[in-house]
């Protein structure tokens, strides 16, 4: 009986912890889309946490606690957009400093909110909440202003080349900044997803490298919004597995249990890279490594 | 001597002893997480401030997220060349061989170390043993649960965890014979979304009472009071954060035994040495009972702490059998220390792996 509900119970279990790696999934391969790879979501996930539960806290309201992790993601991932638009300094450099910045300055101001209650989001069927449904709306919201509209097609203009999108009328800065900003937005989202829903708590460090799992699962998801759910869920999957099957009993030693979700990553990481010439991403994106 | 010179003299002796009796020491303290985690570091902060309102005039400098590496030297290093202390406190076991190299270095310093297996000619450790109060709560976890079948949530199987998670099932069997722990491992020390997933799934597998050994017990405290199953905590009192769940806890008191360190130190009375505290002397305490536990398994359990500080009870006492039966303690012995401290094994009714 006992194994027939931890069955039941898995596909909730691997969404619930899905949700919060869509969101910054999501907002990562927009950024990726206008070729820019920020290394700083861990950051800005970081400080979306912390804002969100410090709002909620406050507010009592767990959607204004939302939108304010969102809202503080946003203005980090800003810095990490001043430091590659403005001043065209190294992306990988600015995305390490903007995760420090993130790191130190959540840990900093979380240090007030730790131990605190919230109610957060009321517990729906089957053990989902609005955050789920949040980050698996915006897919295809996503995906379809990406490949549908006149925007979206300028976004993919300016990640292949900003010099023919300059040409085709189209202000590159602007764009990429946007691109920034959306992945800002989003990777907010994900972290006050995590603090506000998932766990209800504030830690520091608590996405314990989420953000930048997101970084390479762009990758697996091939830089399309919609292959986003799956690569979220493929991790999400593998981490309740590994949780869920300790909680069954089974023999297997817990350390293995915990490389499944990163060895399920790797193995469709690697078969992508084996079947797509360079990867398949956007040109300006790969010229980045090509230096 | 005339009279003046004398008056001077006593004059001068009496400031100077006046001097070195109001000059308290300064402390230093250093924590491997953040101090306000509301798990282990925070015990430690809490024990810190103890000793600071203990003793008039004393100052402490206190330094959080210091990571178990050669750092650790530079932190000390500084809080004694520009902090001006005289007592080190190495909250996290890590720490030790930095500690012993430094306290080399720093003949006049005091380190104390949480935990350690070594001393120095200054370096000392100090612990506190939670299996007397895990076997407690654990009754109180057996009691609780209906469906007989226990959880427990917990980072790295090194021994430490190992016997909390045997103590809390032998209490539980006291209770109820049938009683089972499944264990959990995150796999890291303060992982808030795994715990609440681990949590969840064992909710989903039936059980109904959990006990847990990581940095914090809040996620699991408040995952536990979302999903409507009890929980039992440990290293700080979480049931302000989950007023129904929470049965009761083993927390961690360590303010005592740092002040009667200090006071030796600045009495020049002390001697480097393994102190261990434990449910007797108050370093560790089971926490007050949550609604949940009814008068009678108060009265059982209060019972039985009785008799534990009245030594007519050992938790490590056999019979003890293994996870696969076999009988590890024979009736009527005591486990000696050198297994106590390298338990490697579960105990029986315990469900899950041990590496």
């Amino acid at each position: 009986m006992a194994d027939t509900s931890l069955l039941q119970g898995l596909p909730a279990s691997a969404l619930r912890s899905a949700a919060p790696l869509l969101l910054v999934l999501l907002g990562e391969c927009l950024t990726q889309r206008v070729g820019r790879i920020n290394l700083g979501v861990e950051g800005q996930m970081l400080v979306g946490a912390v804002a969100g539960y410090g709002v909620t806290a406050l507010s009592g309201e767990p959607w204004l606690g939302m939108a304010a992790g969102a809202a503080a993601a946003a203005l980090l991932s800003a810095v990490y957009a001043l430091l590659t638009v403005a001043a065209r300094a190294d992306q990988f450099a600015s995305g390490l400093a903007v995760w420090m910045l993130g790191l130190g300055a959540s840990a900093y101001a979380g240090s007030g909110l730790v131990g605190l209650r919230i109610e957060g989001f009321a517990v729906g069927a089957a053990g989902l909440t609005p955050t789920l449904w949040l980050a698996v709306a915006l897919v295809p919201l996503v995906a379809l202003w990406l490949y549908g509209t006149r925007t979206g097609l300028a976004w993919r203009a300016v990640g292949e080349s900003p010099g023919a999108a300059r040409a085709a009328g189209i202000t590159p800065w602007r764009v990429i900044v946007a691109g920034i900003a959306a992945g800002g937005l989003l990777s907010g989202l994900g972290g006050a997803a995590l603090s506000i829903d998932h766990t209800r708590s504030w830690a520091e460090g608590m996405t314990a490298g989420r953000g930048l799992t997101a970084v390479g699962l762009v990758i697996v998801a091939r830089w399309n919004p919609w292959l986003t759910l799956p690569a979220a869920l493929l991790f999400g999957l593998a981490e309740a597995l590994s949780l869920r099957l300790q909680a069954g009993g089974s023999a297997v030693p817990a350390h293995l249990l915990h490389t499944l979700p990163y060895i399920a990553s790797l193995a469709v990481f690697a078969v992508t890279c084996a079947r797509l010439e360079g990867g398949g991403g956007p040109a300006a994106l790969r010229a980045v490594f090509a230096r | 001597m005339n009279l003046h010179r004398q008056l001077a003299l006593l004059a001068f002796a009496a400031s100077t002893a006046a001097a070195s009796v109001a000059q308290a020491a300064t402390l230093g303290y250093i924590y491997v997480g953040p101090e306000k985690d509301y798990g282990y570091n925070t015990s430690m902060d809490i024990g810190r401030q103890y000793v600071e309102k203990s003793i008039a005039g004393t100052k402490t400098l206190h330094v959080e997220n210091i990571a178990e590496t050669a750092e650790v030297e530079k932190v000390m290093e500084r809080m004694i060349k520009q902090g001006g202390a005289s007592i080190i406190f190495a909250t996290s076991y890590g720490y030790l061989d930095y500690a012993i190299a430094l306290g080399k270095k720093y003949p006049k310093v005091a380190f104390l170390h949480a935990g350690g297996l070594k001393t120095g000619d200054n370096v000392g450790t100090y612990w506190a043993n939670s299996d007397d109060a895990m076997y407690l709560a654990g009754m109180a976890a057996g009691a609780a649960s209906k469906s007989g079948k226990l959880g427990f949530i917990a980072a790295f199987p090194i021994p430490q965890v190992v016997r909390s998670i045997n103590a809390f099932t032998l209490g539980a069997q006291a209770m109820n014979p049938a009683a089972t722990t499944t264990v959990v491992w995150t796999g890291g020390w303060l992982q808030p979304p795994k715990e609440a997933e681990a949590t969840n799934s064992l909710a989903d597998a039936g059980i109904d009472v959990i006990g847990e050994q990581v940095d914090s017990p809040m996620t699991i405290a408040q995952t536990a009071e979302k999903r409507g199953i009890y929980m039992v905590g440990k290293d700080v009192d979480v049931s302000k954060l989950a007023p129904k769940a929470v049965l009761t806890g083993a927390s961690w008191n360590w303010g005592p035994t740092m002040l009667k360190l200090t006071k030796e130190i600045q009495a020049g009375t002390w001697k480097p040495s393994h102190v261990r505290g434990d449910l007797k002397d108050g370093s560790v305490v089971l926490d007050p009972f949550g609604p949940a536990v009814p008068e009678g398994v108060r009265k059982t359990v209060l019972a039985k702490k009785d008799d534990i500080l009245k030594d007519k009870f050992v938790v490590w006492s056999g019979p003890i059998a293994a996870q696969d039966g076999k009988p590890v303690l024979p009736a009527g012995t005591k486990m000696p220390m050198e297994q106590l401290e390298s338990m490697n094994f579960f105990v029986k009714g315990v469900v899950g792996t041990v590496q």
